[in-house]
């Protein structure tokens, strides 16, 4: 009786699973497969298609003379961004927290470029930043000559950093804060009385019991910003050069430039690769300083 | 259940019976647009196929320019393609093998190909085959703005004015925040360039950027930037320079930029100054400029190619082109319909007529390689390098090449 109540169960919750897992099959585990077989061959889209093994990969290696630009710059773009992203939203988190009113309003106002079309946003920084724009136009009221940071190659990907910093820190600083939001008045109080300063219980007691939190935010802002697209997209086509081409950008230009799909494929899949092995050193890490026992 | 099933077979047996009967075609059209007026004027042009034709029906499915080239091989590869193609001459060496050739089918018919302009004709080939009938075509021609020419006191160009008259305009031009000129790449550059006698292809056809003249000629180019200053530094965007430098010439901030006169019509709209036209200036080997245009052809996947041949025969025949001449859009591939382009579209702009004229006397069609595609987006993402000053012009050629044809 028992044993039949637990099939019943088990068919239901297969019931159940079955719209998800139909819709991870096909929209997500069919298409990870097909690009893996993709990326041992050489469509173009157009014209005949052939099996050609490890080439894609052996090219990309040994002869392609971008690939390893761009993944140093991708990793460049990340640990710059993820740093300045973590730092600054958590400093904002703590700032708007200690605030006696208009928490909600400075919440509000710096997640709202969160939400907003980053494509407009960016075309809105391209002319404050382009040569003559209003940047380069106020620095020059102040008497000063600053280099074009978007159009010198070796600048190029801090305007990358800086309009991703600007569009997506909202995030992180809105979890940030409802987590801090939560940590019980009883601890910090308690912490005073004891002498603690506003220094000591931030290090000790309030960074501690966010650190869930501070993990999450971090994985996910390293994993995103690892796939980065849509910024070097509207803003720089990946230039001036290669200097602002991400691994995101070159499967792109690769897929839908150059009509290269199986070759782009095999940079999806060396972008998995690097997002796999960082997420699971993350992980890893995560033992010596993220606490869960709140 | 039954009655159900009676129901669905009944209601597709009156389906069958009625497109049978009407025998009815529907064909998709694929066709880039840049402003809702252009949009309006294709829909007229498919309208035309309608009334000709009762019983077929083109549907006009439309994207941006740079978009229409991303989705069409896409749409190639998920065997969705449109049964009408549109084609560009720069683009016919790379995308002609998604098209049907038409040269059985000119010939079945008598087709008077003769009737449009051969340089445009032969811009559509791939091989020798004829893939698509041509709409429009045009030779790459000096925009001025009349204005500022007016207030720094110069003379306005004429056909035949020098490379020296040039730079003197463009320097005289250059002041107060207002540039003489806005240089683009790649199609004004080898304008440029092949007034200098440079050359960007081998004696085979194939991509040679690397040879000494066109280095030469592109460092002569990018000084215009960097050592006379006389024409703004733009960053790599996704905003195609040529863009760009529209954009600033019809604000009024560039006094002359180098474009098509296809984009005579929305530069018109957006100038609130008289604009001029003039051929680009005699350089040393003289004042050559490219050609390029684009028509319509027939997908090579498309299971009605027969109606679809009726289609594009209207949409590049007579009443098409007066039309599409007439609103502007076109400077008509037929020799014959060229005239209605100068008296409206140009009516009001100073030296249309002899400019276009004088540059088509030497122009030359825009040969490309099947990756031009390629070779363009590499020259938006590189060739700012030079205009900075971080690379030299030489340099970027060379990078350009390699990856170009890695």
């Amino acid at each position: 009786m028992a044993s039949r109540r637990r099939r019943g169960d088990a068919t239901t919750a297969a019931l159940f699973l079955a719209p998800g897992l139909l819709g991870l099959t096909l929209f997500l585990l069919l298409p990870l497969a097909a690009s893996l077989a993709l990326s041992f061959t050489n469509w173009q889209v157009m014209g005949e298609t052939s099996f050609i093994g490890l080439a894609n990969y052996r090219r990309l290696f040994t002869a392609d003379p971008v690939f390893w630009g761009v993944l140093a710059t991708t990793l460049a773009y990340t640990a710059e961004y993820l740093v300045l992203n973590i730092v600054l939203a958590l400093a904002m988190a703590v700032w708007i927290s200690s605030l006696p009113w208009g928490r909600t309003l400075f919440r509000l106002v710096f997640f709202l470029p969160t939400f907003t079309p980053l494509v407009g946003v960016a075309l809105v920084w391209l002319l404050m930043l382009s040569p003559g724009g209003v940047i380069e136009w106020g620095f020059a009221g102040l008497g000063l000559t600053v280099p074009n940071i978007i159009t010198d190659p070796r600048l190029a990907l801090q305007a990358i950093v800086l309009v991703s910093l600007w569009s997506h820190f909202g995030y992180n600083m809105l979890l940030f804060g409802a987590a801090l939001e939560a940590i019980p008045a009883t601890y910090l109080d308690a912490a005073a009385i004891d002498g603690a300063g506003a220094w000591a219980r931030f290090w000790k007691i309030k960074l501690p019991l966010i650190s869930p939190s501070l993990f999450f935010g971090t994985v996910l802002t390293a994993i995103t910003s690892l796939q980065t697209f849509d910024q070097v997209y509207a803003l720089t086509r990946g230039g001036p050069g290669s200097s602002t081409t991400t691994l995101g950008y070159a499967i792109y230009n690769q897929g839908f430039v150059v009509y290269r799909l199986g070759y782009a494929s095999s940079i999806a899949w060396v972008l998995f690769a690097v997002i796999m092995a960082l997420t699971a050193l993350q992980l890893h890490l995560q033992r010596r300083w993220v606490h869960y026992d709140a | 259940m039954r009655s159900v099933l009676r129901l669905a077979c009944a209601a597709l047996l009156t389906i069958a019976c009625a497109a049978t009967a009407r025998a009815e075609v529907k064909l998709t059209w694929f066709m880039w647009s840049g402003s809702e007026p252009e949009v309006v004027a294709w829909k007229h042009v498919a309208e035309l196929v309608h009334e000709k034709y009762p019983d077929i029906t083109v549907e006009f499915q439309t994207t941006s320019f740079p978009d229409y080239w991303t989705k069409l091989p896409v749409l190639a590869a998920s065997g969705k393609l449109p049964d009408i193609i549109s084609l560009q001459s720069l683009r016919a060496p790379g995308f002609a093998q998604l098209m049907e050739p038409l040269d059985a089918r000119i010939a079945a018919d008598k087709f008077d190909i003769g009737a449009f302009e051969p340089s445009i004709i032969k811009g559509l080939q791939r091989g020798g085959k004829q893939y698509a009938l041509p709409y429009d075509f045009g030779p790459l021609v000096l925009y001025y703005n009349t204005e500022l020419f007016a207030k720094a006191g110069l003379p306005e160009p004429r056909p035949g004015w020098t490379e020296e008259a040039f730079m003197k305009a463009a320097r005289a031009l250059t002041k107060d925040g207002t540039y003489g000129f806005a240089v683009s790449e790649p199609d004004a550059f080898i304008a440029f360039a092949r007034s200098k006698g440079a050359s960007y292809l081998s004696d085979k056809g194939d991509l040679d950027l690397t040879n000494a003249g066109l280095k030469k000629a592109f460092a002569d180019y990018v000084a215009l930037v960097t050592k006379e200053k006389v024409a703004p530094l733009f960053p790599a965007s996704g905003t195609q320079s040529s863009s760009v430098a529209n954009g600033r010439f019809t604000a009024g901030n560039v006094a002359m930029y180098v474009d098509g006169p296809w984009q005579l019509l929305n530069i018109k709209k957006k100038a609130n100054f008289r604009v001029g036209v003039a051929p680009v200036p005699v350089r040393s080997a003289g004042s050559i400029t490219i050609t390029a245009g684009s028509g319509f052809g027939i997908s090579a996947t498309s299971r009605n190619k027969d109606a679809a041949w009726k289609a594009v025969q209207v949409m590049t025949g007579p009443e098409a082109e007066k039309y599409l001449a007439e609103a502007g859009r076109a400077f008509s591939a037929r020799k014959a319909f060229q005239e209605n382009w100068f008296a409206t579209a140009a009516q009001d702009v100073t030296g249309a007529r002899e400019a276009i004229n004088a540059a088509l006397a030497t122009a030359e069609p825009f040969v490309t390689t099947p990756n031009w595609s390629v070779v363009s987006a590499l020259f938006l993402q590189y060739a700012p390098l030079a205009y900075a000053g971080s690379e030299t012009p030489e340099k970027v050629l060379e990078t350009i090449q390699t990856l170009a044809t890695q």
